[in-house]
């Protein structure tokens, strides 16, 4: 049986001339992987930025384990900060740049939420954030400043101070293209990982080999809406739509499984 | 406690005000005029090579940057006399103390907007077969000028408010008809209030500027 | 020109100006006592997202940066009293005056540091649960008043130079102190020229630390704000 963790209805987001989001209806379930791609100006991260609130979507509804996000008034949806911030707290979020915080160590870094936010005390956050400094297979650099690391050290750091929150759901803007090509693979496999152990994941990503082989659900955005859904192996291997064919033929990187209508 | 506000008195004595303005124009064009030109000299001074020209340019601006301007303007007007074979008046006091001020302020603007163009720029016109003052001139100026006005900008605005400084040593600028207008009519207030939005209508149009090309650079 | 240069007699009464010095650190730390929270607070609210706010806050502001300080110091030494019936000595009007005055600075360096800091920093903190004051005193703040530090120097230096308008309502500073012994002595030229000799040795040190700081700012890749 599966579980609803997020969900979104008709989202549309606009920006002040164009229309990014143009409505998007998704369902992300309990311990579900699912990618998102397309070409840049899809949509695709302010989608993922409109299911965090970093950006405010113009209407629609977003749902967190069934739970409408924000109040109804005059048939609109709007958002107060203070309804926003326990949601955030339980959603993670890595964005492409890290966004480390410069001024503290790494252990500072992971913390930081459990402590300032979920106020725990310091015996339960520092022994918290080095669990999972563990886990993203970095605990000898803690007393390092994000500085002094490289940019796949970086990124997983940041993994580290999503999870310390415990979130019901992690969120990857585009979490590998800021890398050099070697890094890459390091960051890919703690998000593997962490897929791996039943962790909700959505991932916006240009990787599309990692997306094939780790995602259950990939997800083409195009123009602000989704053209095409399905699983890896429909939507990368047996596109239906034009536009996908188009935009994964520009992917060479990428080397697609023999088809099997082809065979 | 009521006060009883009236501007009657003030405009009463509108020609002490408008002699007051026109003086205090007078005295920060003057100063900011000079300043700039004596400023761009002293402020290349500290990029020679030779220590006989950058040492005393050096302590030149260090000293006006780091006394007071008020210090500076009383020096000329009760200490300077002593030693000046020139009569020094209230307006001349004034005049050396801010323009040297201005000077050593507006030195330290030409050295940091020449020092942030790229030193390839020098070399780049030393390769073309450039003098030293056809580099400066034709492109390094040219490029530093951009990033050098909003400090040109709120060097303006600093020293429009120092030219009050002159009322001290009784020169009629706006800031002293205001006292000899509250201390005939007894209205400080009205005549302080009026003083301050005529200070404020001549400056904050810079001050504006500056925000705005603040704003603008940064992006 | 034959002047005999005589600073024995300043000398002689080098503890007269040492205690105007004293007055005018005293005047100049009371200043930034108050100065400081009040211009963080005025920056706040002129980032704040309420229009009306922002702009009134921003008026205010520039009249404080905009106006020369004398004109304010004589409005709360002379026009204030009569206004509000509170009682102005020459150190009260000059400690309300520069309070106020060197807050409007303040806040725009502190306004300065804040906007310095990249979006992302806010999104983080955002990201993970912080609301806008922990994002603030948590995240900004810490990395924007590094920034500021030059910035926030030369503003003191400011400050304390422009401290010598309280001599002119009467309060007892180096500056005073100076006049007074000038008149006294009939020494100006000495009297003032040690005077000013005071100011600078104790601003010059400052200025030299402000760059010292900013070269080093610059040397590990971080900008400065003015």
């Amino acid at each position: 049986m599966s579980l609803e963790i997020l969900s979104c209805r008709n989202l549309k987001k606009q920006f002040v001339e164009n229309q990014v989001l143009q409505g998007i209806d998704l369902q992300i379930n309990k311990g579900e992987s699912l990618a998102i791609i397309g070409a840049s100006g899809s949509g695709k991260s302010t989608l993922l930025r409109c299911l965090n609130f970093l950006e405010i979507p113009s209407s629609g509804e977003v749902r967190l384990r069934g739970k409408l996000i924000g109040s109804r008034q005059n048939g609109q949806v709007v958002y107060q900060e203070r309804d926003l911030i326990p949601i955030r707290a339980k959603i993670g979020m890595v964005f492409q740049h890290f966004n480390l915080f410069p001024h503290m160590t790494v252990l500072q870094n992971v913390m930081e939420g459990p402590r300032t936010v979920l106020k725990l005390p310091k015996s339960e956050y520092e022994s918290r954030a080095i669990s999972y400094l563990e886990k993203v297979s970095i605990p000898e650099k803690r007393n390092a400043y994000p500085s002094e690391l490289s940019g796949g050290q970086q990124q997983r750091v940041a993994i580290a101070r999503a999870l310390a929150m415990e979130p019901e759901i992690m969120l990857f803007d585009e979490a590998t293209s800021a890398l050099d090509p070697e890094l890459v693979g390091e960051v890919l496999d703690v998000i593997l990982k962490l897929m791996e152990e039943g962790l909700t994941c959505v991932l916006v990503t240009h990787e599309l080999g990692f997306a094939y082989s780790a995602a259950q659900r990939v997800l083409f955005m195009h123009n602000g809406v989704v053209l095409e859904e399905g699983s890896a192996y429909d939507v990368l291997v047996e596109p239906q739509q034009p536009r996908t064919i188009e935009f994964l033929r520009g992917h060479s990187r990428f080397q697609l499984p023999a088809s099997k209508n082809s065979q | 406690m009521e006060h009883v506000w009236d501007f009657q008195t003030v405009f009463a004595s509108w020609s002490l005000l408008s002699q007051g303005l026109f003086n205090t124009l007078k005295l920060g064009l003057l100063t900011l005029i000079t300043g700039m030109f004596f400023g761009f000299f002293v402020g290349l001074g500290r990029y020679s090579r030779s220590s006989w020209v950058n040492f005393p340019a050096g302590v030149f601006v260090e000293v006006f940057r780091n006394t007071p301007a008020l210090v500076q303007i009383m020096w000329f007007y009760f200490a300077f006399p002593i030693i000046s074979p020139f009569d020094i008046d209230a307006f001349a006091a004034a005049a050396l103390g801010l323009g040297l001020n201005t000077t050593a302020f507006c030195a330290e603007i030409f050295r940091g907007g020449i020092q942030s163009i790229h030193r390839g720029q020098w070399e780049a016109g030393k390769a073309l077969g450039m003098t030293y003052r056809e580099q400066v001139w034709r492109i390094i100026l040219p490029q530093a000028v951009v990033r050098m006005i909003p400090a040109f900008m709120n060097r303006v605005v600093e020293l429009m408010k120092m030219t009050s400084l002159a009322s001290v040593i009784a020169f009629g600028e706006l800031m002293h008809q205001a006292k000899t207008i509250s201390t005939y009519h007894f209205n400080p207030i009205e005549s302080y209030t009026v003083v301050a939005l005529l200070f404020f209508l001549v400056i904050s149009p810079f001050a504006f500027l500056v925000y705005h090309l603040e704003n603008r650079f940064r992006k | 020109m034959g002047y005999v240069w005589e600073f024995g007699v300043v000398f002689n009464q080098l503890d007269l100006l040492l205690a105007g010095l004293l007055n005018t650190l005293k005047i100049t730390g009371g200043a930034l006592l108050f100065g400081i929270p009040l211009g963080l607070l005025a920056a706040i609210l002129r980032l704040s997202t309420y229009k009306w706010l922002r702009v009134s806050v921003g008026v205010l502001i520039e009249f404080f940066r905009t106006t020369p300080p004398i004109v304010q110091l004589f409005w709360f030494f002379f026009a204030l009293p009569m206004l509000s019936g509170i009682e102005m000595d020459p150190f009260r009007a000059s400690l309300v005056t520069f309070s106020i005055q060197s807050s409007a600075f303040f806040a725009e360096v502190f306004r300065g540091g804040i906007v310095s800091i990249e979006r992302g920093q806010w999104e983080a903190a955002r990201a993970i649960g912080m609301n806008y004051l922990e994002s603030m005193r948590r995240v900004i703040l810490p990395q924007a008043v590094k920034r500021m530090i030059p910035a926030f120097l030369e503003r003191v230096i400011e400050l304390m130079k422009t401290t010598t308008l309280v001599a002119t309502v009467s309060y007892a500073d180096l500056l005073y102190q100076a006049n007074n012994i000038a008149q006294s002595t009939y020494r100006p030229l000495e009297v003032f020229t040690v005077a000013a000799g005071l100011y600078f040795i104790v601003l010059f040190p400052t200025s030299l630390l402000v760059k010292r700081i900013e070269r080093q700012l610059a040397k590990t890749g971080e900008g400065t704000v003015h």
